[in-house]
Parts: C-alpha cells; structure tokens; sequence
C-alpha cells in the first residue's frame, strides 16, 4: 500500500514552497521523487494577476527510507521482518508501561508488502493521540528500529485497536462523497484540517477520479485537502 | 521512563556504548538529558527533528502512565 508509486500536485507561491508542500503530503524528502513544474507562477503586478507555482511531485522510493547500506546478502524473509518488529513494539510498549498485546495481522507475501502489527488492549487511546499522532510516532520509531536491525528498509505499519482501518474507511468515504459534491455543484469543496497521513488517504482515494483532482491549501496543522471538480467535466 | 530512552536511543545509533541518559528531577516534571557519540546526534534527532520529537511522543505516554510529565533534551 504505502510502497506504491504515488503521485501528488501541490501548489504554493514559489516552486520551492509548492515542491515543499508536496513532500509533507508524500512523507518523503527530496531524495526519493522526481518533481515537474506545472506552472512557475508569477507574482503578478502589486499583487494582481499573481497566480500560484505549481507541480506535480512523483514518489520513486519508498517515504521515511533511512540511510542504511543495502548489503549484497538476501533480504530477510517476510517472517523474519515480522517476528523483529513484534519484538520491538512489545519492547517499547513495556518500556511505556503500556499494557497491550501485538500481533501479526498480515504476513506479506513479498517484501514490498508492509508488515501490518496489530496492538490490542484496554484503554489504548493513550497509544493514538490526537488525530493518530502518537501512534504515527510508534509506527516511524518501529520501522527506524527494525530498519537498522536489519540494515535495509522495512515497511511496518501499526494499528492500535483497529483504529486505522476505521478511520481510513471513514476517510475513503467521506473522499468518495464530497468528491460527489464537488461535482454535483460545480465548485471546489474544502475537507477539515487534517494531518499529512490522512491527508494522503484522501489523495489516494480520489486519484485517477473521473471528475475531480485533489490538492492541499494552508499551513501545518491548519492543512487542508480541496476537491476541485475538472476543467469540462 | 529512563529505560524507554535509553532502549530507543541505543537502537537507532552506531555506537550504543557512549549513549547515555541522565535524570533530573524538576518540580513538576522529570527531564532526560540524552547523551550521545557526536557522529550519532543526526540519527537521534532527524530532519527537522522528527526522530527526536517521535521519541518525546513517546516519552510522554510513558510519563503520563506514572502520572508525570517528562522533558527530553539532547545534549
């Protein structure tokens, strides 16, 4: 899923910023995408006629890629990935004092599959945050870990109490639905601020839409996704 | 609390023998003072810091599990 070769536009009021901007809804950084300018913008005159850069920034390696060496031995079967990585989230939970069982929801036939861990337990909100922060963290500290333990970079996702599968449905649907809207009235529909990973399901969601493109306005925690109708659709 | 930081830091870095985490206890909150070889700082704190802020996310689970609040500083 997150390994996919993935696309985004983004827009801002220099290249720079617009490239930026779709980083931060990739995850990714520079290293690891090939970026195409759209339009270089212009700053119009005292402010009239400015119209904003835009690209359209494409993911070719996977986001959060550590810098560790690939050695010439074989990667490490998918058990093995998925066997570490449990052993790293119980670590760390134990240290939290956390009381929680982690299990293996999906054990990927191929290595670019992610690992999937499943945490389970009472009272578990602590471990999701606000808006899936804290578990967000979790989830990159895991994967850092098991990444250096193996010296290659390993896709792990952590759900806590199936806490992101019912969001990302709730996320799928709600794309599905305002894109609707989108089309229905004609006229671009802005969603709630939310953080770049989910952010980035509602990208997913609607990319190769019939009707609608995507893009992202605003800054940090006031980001937001527009679902604009297309040009003679 | 200790022992978490010190289980992260000592996993992400290249020389796990000079990690080291110092305890300081505030009034209302306990600071750590991680410590680690020069050539491992980039990896404990990241672009931008992510590593270190995830390892503060972390960290205040921890601490509010004892019912406390915890600083983590790099130094």
């Amino acid at each position: 899923m997150e390994n996919a070769r993935r696309s985004v536009e983004a827009t801002g009021r220099s290249v720079d910023q617009a490239i930026e901007r779709a980083l931060e809804d990739l995850g990714a950084e520079l290293g690891q995408v090939e970026t195409q300018v759209l339009s270089e913008g212009s700053r119009g005159l005292f402010g009239l006629g400015a119209e904003d850069a835009r690209v359209r920034v494409t993911l070719v390696e996977s986001p959060s890629s550590p810098r560790v060496q690939i050695g010439e031995e074989p990667w490490p079967a998918s058990g093995e990935v998925a066997d570490i990585s449990i052993d790293v989230v119980r670590s760390l939970l134990q240290h939290m004092g956390v009381n929680a069982s982690v299990a293996i929801r999906e054990v990927p036939e191929d290595a670019e599959m992610p690992v999937v861990l499943d945490v389970e337990g009472e009272d578990l909100g602590i471990l999701i945050g606000r808006q899936g922060e804290t578990l967000r963290d979790l989830q990159y500290i895991t994967r850092l870990i098991v990444s250096r333990k193996l010296q290659r970079w390993v896709n792990v996702l952590v759900d806590v109490g199936g806490y992101k599968r019912r969001r990302e449905r709730v996320l799928r649907e709600l794309a599905e639905r305002t894109a609707d809207r989108a089309t229905d009235e004609g006229r671009p529909v802005t969603l709630e601020p939310m953080p770049a990973h989910e952010r980035r399901t509602v990208h997913m969601t609607l990319r190769g839409h019939e009707f609608v493109t995507t893009e992202s306005t605003g800054e940090g925690r006031h980001r937001k996704v527009v679902i604009l109708p297309k040009r003679g659709a | 609390m200790k022992e978490l930081v010190e289980y992260m830091a000592k996993l992400l870095v290249d020389n796990p023998d000079e990690v080291e985490v110092t305890e300081v206890n505030a009034t209302r909150s306990v600071i750590f003072e991680l410590r680690v070889a020069r050539e491992d700082m980039g990896r404990v704190i990241g672009k931008q810091g992510r590593v270190a802020n995830a390892m503060r996310t972390l960290l205040k689970v921890a601490a509010a599990k004892q019912g406390k609040r915890a600083i983590l500083e790099i130094v």
